[in-house]
């Protein structure tokens, strides 16, 4: 394996494990052969000994609070964006137009998102601008470089849906949710093959840009001192990031419900689930991740309540 | 290292899998780095290290021998 390769992979081990084993481990990858599988081997390696370094990191209790609703919003974002897509553009939208309680579930999806980004913004913006500003001041590349995670992975997404759109010829987006189903595709859509295949490309982008972020922004906040910052912004933020996810949920749960009611049949079949899926085992798929970010948000919000409790304190 | 596994138990481990059963073996102290040996850095088991294989060899021993009994049965 090449030195600089064999030095990349190290690199991506936690800088504990890299303090401790970073030169031999580089040295031995170094007369190791380059193999696809030995790659994906120290891939998956680093990935578990990072796993393992966040577990054995110690974060205060705003630090907690931020990494949690961090993943927290995350994941919400990743199961509105596939709760959207999965009844966009069906004959599912259609039935809302009759059904006000199908509409109404949708609508107090489409609230709580616009509530959940004004609880993040509220924190986010002012706690990395400041992060951000003192990085920059005091020569952290690496941790100004994390900041921009989220940005370059949302940029390349966009880049990537753009230019596969335009070598479609403008005729179809690249996302999973229109790769094939239950309908004919328009005749100057890509083949079907080209279809699946760009459609599991954004697929992986999208993933690989949730996790990237999540992992950075957590990075970025166990780096950084948030004791300038009073408890009730991160009470408050977390108590009203819980609240939206929340409401999400019930409105994700709820719509399901009522669309199994009015619209069995459209909720049964294959017209806008991910991957060629169902609507409803994509609508299920939703749920269960809305479920895992409201158990998260409300474990921001217990973050800190656990820290202002008198008891506590008096301890 | 790896070969002397792959002759033992017919099985390649990969790099990253090698070094995380190193870490994870050191951290519980059942085994300690040598000194160097230029580009070469070995290993030997301590003696909470020696101990514990005495014990898991003994275990799989008996579980052979009751298996192989059973076997022949």
């Amino acid at each position: 394996m090449r030195v600089h390769l064999a030095r990349r992979l190290a690199s991506l081990y936690p800088a504990s494990w890299r303090a401790r084993y970073g030169d031999e481990f580089a040295a031995f990858l170094e007369d190791h052969p380059a193999t696809p599988s030995a790659i994906l081997d120290i891939i998956g390696s680093a990935m578990l000994e990072q796993l393992r370094a966040a577990r054995d990191f110690h974060m205060d209790s705003r630090q907690r609070t931020l990494v949690l609703m961090a993943f927290a919003y995350l994941a919400a974002v990743a199961a509105g964006v596939n709760f959207y897509w999965t009844v966009n553009d069906t004959p599912l939208a259609a039935v809302m137009q009759s059904r006000v309680l199908l509409a109404t579930s949708f609508r107090a999806v489409a609230l709580g998102s616009l509530a959940a980004f004004a609880a993040v913004i509220t924190i986010a913006l002012p706690v990395t601008s400041w992060i951000g500003l003192e990085a920059f001041r005091t020569r952290r590349w690496r941790t100004v470089g994390r900041i921009f995670v989220p940005f370059g992975a949302a940029l390349i997404v966009v880049i990537w849906l753009i230019a596969g759109s335009m070598a479609t010829g403008r005729h179809w987006v690249a996302t999973p949710w229109d790769v094939t189903g239950d309908w004919p595709a328009p005749v100057e859509w890509p083949p079907l093959s080209i279809r699946w295949t760009m459609s599991s490309v954004t697929f992986v982008l999208l993933v690989c840009g949730l996790l990237s972020s999540a992992v950075a922004a957590s990075q970025v906040v166990r780096e950084s001192d948030l004791s300038r910052y009073r408890g009730i912004w991160f009470r408050s933020t977390s108590m009203a990031l819980a609240i939206s996810i929340l409401v999400m949920t019930a409105g994700v749960a709820g719509w399901g419900w009522f669309a199994q009611q009015y619209a069995a049949g459209d909720f049964h079949s294959r017209n806008g689930g991910l991957f060629n899926s169902t609507n409803i085992a994509s609508w299920a798929a939703s749920c269960l991740v809305f479920a895992g970010a409201s158990l998260t948000s409300c474990l921001a919000v217990r973050s800190q309540r656990r820290t202002s409790s008198p008891s506590k304190l008096a301890g | 290292m790896l070969l002397d596994i792959q002759e033992m138990c017919g099985t390649r481990l990969g790099p990253g899998t090698l070094y995380g059963a190193i870490s994870r073996l050191e951290r519980d102290g059942l085994i300690e780095p040598l000194k160097a040996d230029d580009r070469r850095q070995p290993y030997r088991l301590t003696a909470e290290g020696r101990h514990v294989l005495r014990a898991k060899l003994a275990t799989l021993y008996q579980f052979a021998r009751a298996g192989l009994r059973k076997l022949e049965a």
